[in-house]
């Protein structure tokens, strides 16, 4: 296999490991699901955290994984600027860790929501959305807990926002009630990025409602 | 105890002695009606379990059935119940409904693939249902989403006949290579028994709670608490493992003892009970052996690979334990604190009496008085809420895990799956109580005929299926009858179709607090394969509706005779015209091809309106044995699809030559919400409740 090499970070728990490989492959990279208590750090030019329920989320979704010994990996990579992106538990694992700042919260109808939705691109800053600037995708959600929320909003940088198919932003088109429509966000350098939506599940046409493998252009920028 | 007199009767004379008081509850749980099929298994030897794709069928169907899928691969599947623990505790009783089913999938050494859940309710103007409904919803959620098993399709629906007794129906699909499905039998002596995780007091003498009808007293012990983390564990190491093992078996109904038996199948085995992980202190021998704690596997493993097969459980610190082994005595031996408390012969265990109870028949007069279409009417049955869109459920599934689901709930009449052969499944689990309420028999029928039709809609041809069924006591004779009734109707059907029955359950004692049986509901759950890619349904304005099939003047049963309260003449089941007009919609490249079943063409069309398009019919121009409006829009029955198209002689065509009637009756238009019949009805406000009734009801946190 060609490409860079990418570990995709399974906990116990983690539901997805398969998924985003299958999707990083059909991206044209080079992923391999590694658990995390073999998790070397040197080994990879970039890693994915992928969704699920990691430790069951028996506390608070994403807080058992963030303290765990690979988390200090991840955070190596992050530190020589390798891309780390964090899909749903995984930005929640990110954000417990200190990764990313702000807290997801409990959606705003207190109920698991599954769906697909609109998301515009906002910022092109980040490897994965270089040149994606004001693109809407449609890509699927699926959580419990992806109410994003920052005390001080001036420190968030946002990368997706909740949007209309036309790219209209509005509370109406806001599924779970995060502050200022926050589908994604990045760090300040753009290297470290969570997102709620499951770009892996939008990356195949045949099971894609609309027939539009949207997330392979977000994981493209993981695999380049 | 739920043992009847008879038994222990029998008990002590083939014993020659009075069992132990730990003897006692092996036997109540080895024998209860719920692991033991005891009052059913005559009957369910009429299902036709053979044919050409059968890998594993009802001879030798442990835990789940098989089918091969092509490609050396197999898919497993299997359908049960939850429906007393869900009737306490509707967050557990669910969630662990999901738990247990998929343990069935995986101890094939199956991947498990996909979930349905069928859910029968009370009616949610009373807060328990809404309360029961909500929590049912959020447990199959917890675990499902938990473990990662997409949930891509199922029923929902509402009749006070489950106000005390709600049905709670889940079935797992898997596919595991063919010559790699793991038995859960054993065939040698000197096998190690392997335990995994911890043994509680949860769900204590659940099998034997489920083999009698609610009390209405203190039954929460008997449920069992979901932990899907532990089982995400269970499931991801079991499948690690399951090529190095001799036979698995999940813990399920009956615990620890009905496992053993099950697996030793007639071989003896010795279990030293002070070995097995307990959750609590001080539990007592005859409950370690029957508590049905989730999360729990067994094991028969070469005794030199056992540190292996541990490694992946140890790794993740879940208890993976020796508890016994496997013997040439044919005794099933429970040792505790170094004294033999159970010794039984395996053949004894395995051996209960089988019951036949006495049958009778209900005949219902029918009238022929049928009442008139109003607009009243109309509306009446498209608010009603076995109508209304169930995304609020369903949007609770992660329905999207597996990057396999291209059919997604609430999208067609069933649900497509991608395999991973890359071949594409169809599957769906139907039930229709209010027939079976007025003719079983034609209701066993017509049910497997839908599951047939509802995957030709979207290009699938049924290849297995599974069934549940559910009734009251056994030992009423109406309830006896019906259910005898009932499995002689899916078993026609599966002949007819030639879809063969590879596994399934029975569910007796579902009654409600007075003691009435609820309607009978039997339930089928079919997967086909596609000839084609799938088409995601969709609908255009100008598109012309062809009716295929005959409007038949026979209402009782449908659930316009419920709403409206009439009953008229029996519907009858014809399977031939289902197996022929099945075949045209399942050749047919067009988005929209529905069904005609439960409320009749007009829920068949209303999608159509729901999606902001107009209907317009020709009431005279749709074949039927009457003149009625009300038959001609309500009636059910066989053999019926609707299709919309910009080709119809092709398809008129395809359904004449095979001798079924199919005409054009209408059209697909831009007027928004409206259905125009003799006049023209605003439905807006129906399409508007749609949307929103459920969201409505059940949203208040």
């Amino acid at each position: 296999m060609e490409g860079k090499k990418i570990a995709v970070l399974k906990f116990p728990g983690t539901t997805c490991e398969l998924d985003v490989v299958k999707a990083l492959r059909e991206a044209g990279g080079n992923p391999q699901v590694v658990r995390h208590d073999r998790f070397d750090p040197d080994e990879f030019d970039s890693v994915v955290l992928p969704g699920g329920f990691s430790y069951g989320d028996y506390l608070t979704a994403g807080a058992i994984a963030s303290s765990s010994e690979a988390m200090r990996g991840v955070k190596e990579m992050s530190d020589e600027g390798k891309v780390v992106l964090g899909i749903c538990n995984g930005f929640q694992i990110l954000v417990w860790s200190g990764l990313l700042e702000g807290a997801l919260l409990e959606n705003i109808n207190r109920r698991f929501v599954s769906k697909w939705v609109f998301v515009k691109v906002i910022d092109d800053g980040t490897p994965l959305t270089k040149g994606l600037k004001g693109r809407v995708l449609r890509l699927p959600i699926a959580h419990a807990e992806g109410r994003y929320y920052h005390e001080r909003l001036e420190r968030v940088k946002p990368i997706l926002i909740y949007s209309s198919e036309r790219g209209d932003v509005s509370e109406e088109y806001n599924p779970n009630g995060s502050v200022m429509n926050i589908a994604s966000v990045s760090n300040e350098a753009g290297n470290v990025i969570g997102m709620m939506p499951h770009p892996e599940r939008a990356s195949f046409s045949n099971i894609s409602p609309f027939g539009n493998p949207d997330g392979l252009l977000i994981l493209r920028g993981i695999v380049k | 105890m739920t043992l009847f007199e008879e038994e222990k009767r029998t008990i002590r004379e083939r014993l020659g002695r009075e069992p132990s008081k730990e003897e006692w509850s092996v036997l109540d749980a080895v024998w209860s009606e719920h692991c033991s099929y005891k009052s059913s298994k005559f009957f369910l030897r009429s299902l036709p379990s053979t044919g050409e794709r059968v890998v594993m069928g009802i001879e030798d169907w442990q835990d789940a059935g098989a089918v091969d899928i092509g490609d050396g691969y197999a898919l497993v599947l299997k359908v049960e119940s939850h429906n007393h623990p869900s009737a306490i505790d509707p967050f557990n009783g669910a969630a662990t409904g999901v738990g247990g089913i998929i343990r069935d999938i995986i101890s094939k050494g199956a991947y498990p693939i996909a979930l349905l859940d069928m859910i029968r309710i009370g009616e949610l103007n009373k807060e328990r249902n809404r309360w029961l409904l909500r929590n049912i919803i959020k447990g199959i959620g917890f675990y499902g989403n938990s473990v990662g098993v997409p949930v891509v399709g199922g029923e929902l629906s509402f009749d006070s006949t489950y106000d005390d007794n709600p049905l709670i129906d889940i079935a797992c699909l898997g596919v595991v290579k063919k010559d790699r499905i793991v038995p859960s039998v054993v065939t040698e002596p000197g096998l190690s028994l392997v335990l995994t995780g911890l043994t509680g007091i949860d769900g204590l003498g659940g099998a034997s709670f489920a083999s009698r009808k609610l009390s209405g007293e203190d039954e929460i012990g008997a449920v069992q608490i979901a932990d899907p983390f532990a089982g995400k564990i269970n499931i991801d190491s079991t499948l690690e493992i399951a090529t190095k093992v001799e036979a698995i078996k999940d813990l399920g109904g009956g615990g620890l003892a009905v496992a053993v038996t099950e697996m030793a199948n007639g071989l003896g085995a010795v279990v030293e009970l002070d070995k097995v992980p307990l959750r609590v202190k001080g539990m007592r021998p005859e409950d370690i052996m029957i508590s049905e704690t989730q999360e729990r596997m067994l094991f028969a493993v070469k005794p030199e690979l056992v540190d292996e097969i541990c490694e992946p459980f140890f790794r993740d610190k879940y208890p993976c334990t020796v508890i016994g082994r496997t013997t040439e005595d044919h005794m099933i031996r429970f040792i505790y604190e170094g004294k033999e408390i159970v010794t039984l012969p395996s053949e004894f265990l395995l051996t209960p009496p089988r019951f036949v109870w006495d049958f009778s028949y209900e005949d219902k007069p029918n009238s022929e008085d049928l009442p008139q279409l109003t607009e009243g009417v109309i509306r009446r049955l498209l608010s009603h809420p076995d109508v209304t869109s169930k995304e609020w459920a369903y949007s609770q599934f992660d329905y999207e895990v597996g990057t396999s689901t291209v059919i997604k709930p609430g999208e067609a009449d069933a649900a497509v799956i991608l395999l991973p052969n890359g071949k594409y499944l169809a599957i769906k689990g139907d039930a229709n109580p209010d027939l079976c309420a007025s003719d079983p028999y034609e209701c066993g029928k017509m049910i497997f005929a839908e599951a047939y039709r509802n995957l030709a809609t979207v290009g699938g041809k049924g290849i297995v299926a599974v069934d549940h069924l559910q009734f009251g006591d056994p030992r009423k004779p109406k309830v006896y009858g019906a259910f005898i009734e009932a499995i002689r109707g899916i078993s026609e059907a599966s002949k007819v179709f030639d879809v063969p029955i590879v596994g399934g359950k029975v569910s007796f004692y579902n009654e409600n607090k007075d003691g009435k049986p609820i309607k009978h509901t039997p339930l089928i759950v079919m997967a086909g394969l596609l000839e084609r890619e799938p088409i995601r349904p969709s609908v255009k304005s100008g598109q012309v509706l062809v009716h295929i099939g005959i409007a038949r003047n026979e209402m009782d049963g449908t659930l316009a005779s419920r709403v409206l309260g009439f009953r008229g003449r029996l519907q009858r089941a014809r399977l031939h015209e289902d197996l022929l007009s099945s075949e045209v919609v399942m050749k047919l490249r067009y988005p929209f091809i529905k069904d005609i079943s439960r409320g009749g063409l007009l829920t068949a069309i209303f999608p159509i309106i729901v999606k902001g398009y107009g209907v317009k019919l020709n009431l005279e121009s749709i074949e039927s044995d009457n003149k009625n409006d009300l038959v001609r829009m309500l009636s059910e029955g066989s053999g019926r699809f609707i299709v919309a198209t910009q080709d119809p002689e092709k398809v008129i065509q395809s359904a004449s030559s095979r001798g079924i009637v199919a005409k054009v009756i209408g059209e697909v238009n831009d007027e928004s919400y409206t259905l125009h019949l003799r006049e023209k009805y605003d439905l807006s406000k129906e399409a508007e409740k749609f949307v929103k009734y459920l969201e409505e009801m059940l949203n208040v946190p």
